[in-house]
């Protein structure tokens, strides 16, 4: 900047109000909007020499647009300074040429950099850009990389300075480390050593997770893991005297360690100091180092607070568990002669906390007494950090909040009084599903309207004022579901409040429904309306949260009754066309879950499930002779069977088969037993694995009146329940057609492992996304004797899940089945399911 | 084509003025909908002219005709910064503050809004002492304050209503009372909430076990403690509510509890 020093001597300040400004230089802005971007303004009273202009010529080049600012004063006329800026446009990008990277990359390496067409060159845009290629391609192993930016100025008549840009850059090749090699150190091995490098490795074919790059950042912090290990093993003042890199002849690299050890150190006493509530016993069992051990000031870090683990067995935890929240814990080395640590960990318990005021905002939908039961930190009550973590996931798992958003905040700590305030922010996520589907399907035209109402208040049905536009807020379940073609119609209705009478976590829960199916012919197109099998079903349970073994149990009862009538409608399915069968059934269940946080994407605990069905053993009490029917069932079979019956004959014995088939079956008598595990287990962040273990198996309490044709299992496919005519099972086997590993009744008994990885693409509450590999085997079998837990089909597999809240769970999975499904010679091989509405 | 629809697609010279006049009309003849679309469709038009009071005014009335109270108390609340010397201005200030109370939701939700309106018609109480919607606002005040009450006063009963073994938890529940108590001094749900302490404190202290260890303090004396409480909350209840409707059950508890109390001052 020049303001012609020379002829104003800096002591000569002197104010004088702008007279003029001129504007020149190579430049296409208008002269106003550069006065403008200057800040000075005509009029403007300014000291000359003074900052105005200093701050004048920072705010021009602020706007990155010019170079070569200056300011000159051109002239003193009546006492008014005439001022002349003075500037040139700093040159546009016109074109850039980007040699060295493949074509698919320049892309990437445009967007980086920011160096569209139009942008403006500065010396700081070509340093930049050259250190960040610099180091990203260091980054990737590409140890050699150089990076040249030439520019090259445009002359022709367009009046705009524009330039165009060769970017070259020589990856070189890319380096691996051939060796890492320690000196200095004799109680901890090389390899040790290296092992405790997580990112810095040397070449190693089988090694395929890692690769042996080298990256400066993880190799610093692997140096210090390096020092840890060191310490772990009791020589806490091992140090990294030098290291080096060496470049060998072959394109790789040696890494030198060299490293003083010092003296092993071992722990001497250890003394506890302000502890009151725990002994010294107490504590010292949890610490768990005893004088004498090797030195390990990690491990010590570690039962002092571990912070890796939020539910650790380590002092802090101890304290902040039982209402310590204002407990703090220091370890302080006393002394360390003769290479012996005597340690004190000092305590200070400060007062236990008691929850002052408990309170949840942000529940603009639920009620509060349906939230406020869910709660385990309750005002009065011992501060624990566990009891918060639970609350938080319990809140999650309600499925009325968004699980990744609850949040708990202290307000108000009060150590004096020892009391705290606990606020849980909480955001309603959309509970409600519609389904309105159209579809072609089955022959014919189906449509479906479906929905369910995950937060339902159902004493509010009468307000007026309720409806925004539903009645919400009491945690109830209503959903409602039509559906309709022209050959079947359903209907069912299904509700359930988690707490029946408000006093208890006893859910009940009540189904209806009714189904009406024609005949169809499939040749005609048509629904025989004079034809038709209708299915009436209700069904009540009540599930209990038990409090024994653990309150992650539930107990569950529910009684159903189910009646089936055929009115002249002859299947391959049933044997008597006109006739009826009922289905009056109990079925206990008892179940864990401790499946945490987010309900959607569960990265923890597991779930299990058993559960038996049973009707009344009517054959042991209504005196009927199943035995001598079962024989004459044969006989008439046999009829059937043979050549040399007449029609007649043949119709008689059809006849009498569907007498006893009606027999048989007026009443259904039989027991089901399921069982279901799963796991979650989090193998790296977010990374999660849940094996599956699924059992089911479906008896007669009389073999001679037979194993029911109903409530059977279906293997195979996406597991959808379609219209279930008769109470039937469909079980997930994915890479095989729907129920296609079971014969056509279907199985009396199944077995299926599964083992699935996920990983979450986002966890948003608008929308779960996540991706699946999966690995499963099942089969159904007809009877015990057929029974093999090992004769399995097996299927692998990759698919998608997206969980939005108003339209519940959309998948696809693309399953590769390894085995013939039944009626197949080969492997089935690929197989695709779309998975709608199936909730986990 | 109607008449409505016309001046809603016209434009250019005398249009603005043609929407003023038929949105106020409409206005005044209760089509709220229809005035607040061609009124909206000029107000840019007519920022900083002196008509522009009177179009505000329209405008944010028909906000909180149609029940969108959200927008309402925003444009009232702008038009009373505008205009701070309008006729009208005493009654947009009202009608802002309303329109927050009007945003409150029942008790047993959130009660983010409640607080906010609250604040809002305190604000208009303190602006305007003299104002003749004051018996109103302080007629809504009263109302949101209760709904307050009522809130907590549910969390709190809730502690003691649920079944043993699940979420009841005495200690809660009288802890939560008294924060009631402390927090809403003059609640007309002084009585019941003085009565469930009392009634929480009873059941508590009565169904207790002799002692209790705890790490903090050893060996407590807990039943005793426990019933010597609820012999004061009794003794305050008492003192109060002479003549409260839960008289006769706490003549009850009272005995019982000196029959308690004498138990251990003969022991000892």
């Amino acid at each position: 900047f020049n303001l012609q020093a020379q002829d104003l001597p800096y002591n000569s300040n002197k104010k004088y109000p702008i007279g003029k400004i001129k504007v020149q230089g190579n430049t296409s802005f208008a002269e106003l909007t550069i006065i403008n971007f200057s800040g000075l303004r005509k009029g403007q009273e300014i000291n000359i020499p003074g900052e105005e202009i200093g701050s004048a010529i920072k705010k021009l080049w602020g706007t990155k647009l010019f170079n070569n600012i200056e300011i000159y004063l051109a002239k003193i006329q009546n006492d008014s300074a005439y001022l002349e800026i003075r500037l040139a446009d700093l040159p546009q990008l016109n074109d850039l040429k980007v040699n060295g990277v493949k074509k698919s990359k320049i892309e990437g390496v445009i967007k980086d950099n920011k160096l569209k067409k139009g942008t403006k060159v500065t010396e700081n845009l070509i340093t930049t850009t050259k250190n960040f290629l610099t180091r990203k391609y260091k980054k990737d192993g590409f140890l050699n990389t150089k990076v040249h930016i030439n520019t090259i100025d445009i002359k022709d008549s367009i009046k705009t300075s524009r330039v165009n840009m060769v970017l070259n850059i020589d990856k070189g090749t890319k380096v691996k480390i051939s060796d890492i090699t320690f000196t200095g150190n004799n109680a901890v091995s090389d390899k040790k050593l290296r092992k405790a490098m997580k990112s810095t490795k040397k070449i190693n074919r089988l090694r395929v997770l890692k690769r042996s790059k080298f990256i400066d950042s993880a190799y610093q912090a692997d140096l210090s893991s390096v020092i840890d290990k060191f310490k772990e093993n009791g020589y806490r003042d091992a140090r990294i005297i030098s290291d080096s890199l060496i470049y060998n002849d072959d394109k790789t690299i040696s890494l030198q360690i060299n490293v003083n050890e010092g003296d092993p150190y071992t722990f001497g006493d250890i003394k506890f100091i302000g502890n009151t509530v725990y002994t010294d016993r107490e504590l010292s069992n949890i610490l768990r180092i005893r004088k004498g051990d090797t030195y390990n000031g990690v491990l010590l870090q570690k039962r002092i607070a571990d912070n890796s683990k939020p539910d650790g067995n380590d002092l802090t935890n101890l304290y902040q568990n039982n209402g310590y929240l204002f407990s703090s814990i220091r370890q302080v080395e006393v002394s360390a002669d003769d290479n012996v640590i005597d340690m004190e960990i000092r305590i200070t318990e400060g007062k236990p906390a008691y929850f002052n005021n408990v309170s949840v905002v942000g529940n603009d939908k639920t009620n509060d007494h349906v939230v406020y039961r869910t709660l385990r930190t309750r005002p009065g009550g011992l501060y624990s950090k566990a009891l918060v973590v639970r609350t938080v996931r319990e809140l999650g798992q309600l499925g009325f909040f968004d699980a990744q958003e609850i949040s708990p905040d202290f307000k108000n700590p009060n150590p004096v009084e020892g009391t705290i305030d606990m606020e849980y922010s909480v955001k309603e996520t959309g509970s409600s599903q519609i389904e309105l589907q159209g579809g072609y399907g089955g022959g014919g035209f189906i449509g479906t309207l479906g929905l369910s109402f995950n937060n339902f208040s159902i004493k509010d049905i009468f307000k007026k004022e309720a409806y925004k536009p539903i009645p919400m807020g009491d945690g109830q379940r209503l959903a409602l579901r039509l559906q309709a073609s022209r050959f079947y119609q359903t209907y069912s209705f299904q509700f359930s409040e988690p707490w029946l009478g408000g006093k208890k976590p006893v859910q009940f829960s009540t189904s209806i429904s009714h189904t009406k199916q024609f005949l169809y012919d499939y040749i005609n197109r048509r629904a025989d309306k004079s034809r038709s099998f209708n299915i009436t079903g209700i069904t009540f349970g009540l599930a209990k949260r038990l409090t024994v073994p653990d309150d992650f149990f539930t107990l569950s009862n529910a009684i159903s009754y189910q009646r089936y009538d055929l009115n002249n409608y002859n299947t391959g399915l049933f044997t008597f066309g006109d006739g009826f069968s009922n289905n009056l059934s109990y079925t206990v269940g008892l179940s864990r879950d401790n499946t945490s946080v987010d309900p959607i994407f569960p990265t923890g605990g597991s779930k299990f499930s058993a559960t038996a069905e049973l009707s009344f053993p009517y054959s042991a009490v209504n005196g009927v002779d199943y035995t001598a029917l079962k024989e004459e069932r044969n006989e008439n079979q046999s009829i059937l069977g043979s050549v040399s019956s007449t029609d007649l004959e043949r119709t008689n014995a059809q006849n009498r088969i569907s007498e006893i088939d009606q027999e048989r079956y007026n009443w259904l008598e039989f027991y089901k037993v399921n069982f279901k595990g799963e796991w979650y287990t989090e193998i790296t962040k977010n990374l999660v694995l849940r094996p599956l273990i699924e059992f089911g198996f479906l008896g007669a309490y009389n073999n001679d009146r037979g194993v029911i044709p109903f409530e059977r299992f279906f293997v195979g496919g996406d597991g959808l329940g379609t219209y279930s005519l008769d109470g039937r099972e469909a079980i997930q086997l994915r890479g095989y057609p729907n129920q296609s590993l079971s014969t056509q009744d279907g199985g009396t008994i199944y077995n299926k492992y599964s083992l699935e990885l996920r990983y979450p693409i986002t966890l948003k509450a608008s929308a779960k996304i996540y991706g699946a590999a999966f690995v499963e085997a099942g089969n159904s079998y007809n009877s015990f004797k057929d029974f093999n837990p090992f004769n399995v089909k097996r299927s692998a597999g990759l698919g998608v899940r997206i969980f939005m809240p108003a339209f519940g769970l959309l998948g696809i999975d693309f399953g590769h089945g390894f085995d013939n499904a039944l009626g197949e010679t080969g492997k089935h091989g690929w197989e695709t399911h779309f998975i709608i509405g199936q909730q986990f | 084509c109607s008449e409505y629809q016309k001046v809603l697609k016209a434009s250019g010279e005398g249009a603005t003025a043609q929407k003023f006049k038929m949105g106020d009309s409409l206005y005044n003849a209760g089509k709220w909908a229809k005035a607040n679309r061609i009124l909206g469709q000029i107000v840019p038009e007519y920022r900083g002219k002196p008509q522009a009071q009177k179009l505000m005014y329209l405008y944010a009335q028909t906000f909180y005709k149609m029940k969108d109270y959200y927008i309402s108390s925003y444009r009232f609340e702008q038009f009373a910064t505008s205009y701070p010397k309008s006729e009208k201005l005493e009654e947009a200030s009202f009608l802002s503050a309303k329109s927050y109370y009007m945003l409150s939701p029942v008790y047993s939700k959130d009660q983010k809004e409640t607080k906010e309106a609250i604040e809002k018609i305190q604000g208009f109480i303190n602006q305007f002492p003299e104002s003749e919607y004051l018996p109103e606002a302080n007629k809504l005040v009263q109302e949101l304050d209760f709904k307050l009450e009522k809130k907590a006063f549910s969390i709190a009963k809730q502690y003691s209503d649920i079944a043993p073994g699940f979420t009841r938890d005495y200690t809660a529940a009288i802890k939560s009372f008294d924060n009631f108590l402390y927090d809403f001094p003059g609640s007309s749900l002084r009585e019941d909430a003085l009565f469930q302490r009392l009634d929480a404190a009873y059941k508590q202290a009565v169904n207790s076990i002799e002692y209790k260890r705890s790490r903090a303090e050893g060996i407590v004396h807990i039943r005793k403690e426990r019933i010597e409480a609820t012999k004061e909350y009794s003794s305050s209840f008492l003192k109060t509510f002479a003549n409260s409707k839960y008289i006769e059950q706490v003549n009850e508890m009272n005995r019982v509890l000196e029959e308690e109390l004498k138990k251990y001052s003969t022991k000892s």
